[in-house]
């Protein structure tokens, strides 16, 4: 494929047309914040923090879904991007309840981090504190909706690699949902293999699993890709 | 839950050959759940779970689609259907005063349905009819220029309730 040259924050970076702004980014050690995204996983655009400039285009583009094309000058971290991706995160604590300090995920959470990265000090949007309930039907695995943040990783990971698509997402709005099967308790799940693969793909305290307490979960978000790449190495032989 | 359907129910024929017709493609899913939202006036999870395994599709799958689309229920809607436009043309022409009126004489809220299963109230966001403004569907007849005093009339008159 041929070279092309795109300039992400004043620095030229030759790379090919095939890759999206957040692969040539993430090669370069340019950092941009995601929630949605997860290496291996087919890309939403659903998370709306890997934003960016591009010199041309009115509106910000996201990272995750938008491919490189010859000479794009592309800004990561403006004023403008900041002030949006910290709104962004304020409204993901102002959606649903998280409470940190008895959270499962408690230091080692990516929403919890993405706060500190974008320096959230306080939230200026009212609380919604929606009625959430705690799924605890499955024998091994917890799924608590109030610290869902709707990234849908779970639902794609189900899909694309385990193949069993448990997961959907239901209603629109205020009022979505993530389901298992007809809107049932997971533990009664027809479809449902108790992988765990949506467990490590959660990037919040939303599915856990069970007999764990307050920041002692143990997340392998990687393990997506390495599956992935295993499988190809097979599909080879 | 009991999630088979009866064979022998004749509703459940025109289901399957309406799966046919459509050759069981995935992508027929709306198509089949108009038909079955048709012939039931509503969804019942028996039908999604046949419907999903007909089709070769996720439970999970079927139930985001109809839980998505307005249009497709899984409550009984009820005998008599009245779907109430609150679109910008017709709210501004006094849908509100429309289902405050609906509220007071049956004692229905958008989206219930009544006991005995009469009647159903609906909302949607304009059903493009707005040079009629305001406008309700009544039992799937397009109703223009709605006076709430009158229209709880010609409602009851549809009832058999006059």
């Amino acid at each position: 494929m041929n070279t092309i040259h795109v300039n992400i924050n004043n620095i030229e970076i030759p790379t090919t047309a095939d890759k999206t702004i957040l692969d040539v980014c993430r090669e370069h050690k340019i950092d941009i914040p995601t929630m949605c995204h997860l290496k291996g996983l087919s890309d939403v655009g659903a998370c709306r923090l890997c934003i960016v400039e591009i010199e041309g285009m009115n509106k910000l583009q996201s990272a995750c879904t938008t491919k490189v094309a010859d000479h794009m000058i592309i800004q990561t971290n403006t004023d403008r991007i900041k002030k949006y991706r910290r709104i962004t995160t304020e409204l993901f604590f102002a959606e649903r309840n998280h409470v940190c300090s008895v959270c499962v995920a408690n230091g080692k959470c990516e929403l919890q981090n993405l706060g500190y990265q974008v320096e959230m000090d306080h939230v200026r949007y009212p609380f919604l504190f929606p009625q959430c309930e705690v799924d605890t039907s499955h024998p091994w695995y917890v799924m608590d909706h109030n610290r869902c943040i709707m990234c849908t990783r779970c639902v794609r990971v189900c899909q694309e690699v385990e193949g069993a698509h448990n997961w959907d997402v239901m209603n629109r709005g205020h009022a979505v949902r993530i389901i298992s099967d007809f809107n049932t308790p997971w533990g009664e799940s027809t479809t449902c293999t108790s992988c765990g693969k949506c467990l490590h793909a959660c990037p919040t305290g939303a599915i856990w699993p069970k007999a764990i307490v307050q920041g002692q979960l143990e997340k392998k978000p990687e393990i997506i890709e390495e599956l992935i790449e295993k499988r190809k190495m097979h599909d080879g032989f | 839950m009991n999630n088979t359907l009866s064979t022998t129910d004749p509703r459940t024929k025109l289901i399957s050959s309406k799966l046919k017709k459509e050759a069981y493609k995935a992508d027929a899913l709306i198509e089949v759940l108009h038909t079955a939202q048709n012939i039931y006036g509503y969804l019942p999870i028996p039908v999604l779970a046949y419907i999903s395994k007909s089709l070769h599709l996720p439970p999970s799958r079927v139930y985001a689609t109809v839980s998505f689309y307005h249009f497709f229920s899984l409550k009984p809607k009820g005998e008599h259907t009245c779907l109430v436009c609150t679109g910008t043309a017709c709210y501004v022409k006094g849908a509100q005063q429309i289902l405050e009126k609906i509220e007071q004489v049956f004692h229905l809220k958008p989206g219930e349905t009544s006991k005995d299963n009469k009647l159903g109230i609906q909302v949607a966001r304009c059903v493009g009819a707005c040079g009629l403004a305001p406008v309700v569907v009544l039992d799937d007849e397009v109703q223009g220029n709605i006076v709430s005093e009158e229209f709880t009339q010609t409602m009851k008159e549809k009832m058999g309730l006059l």
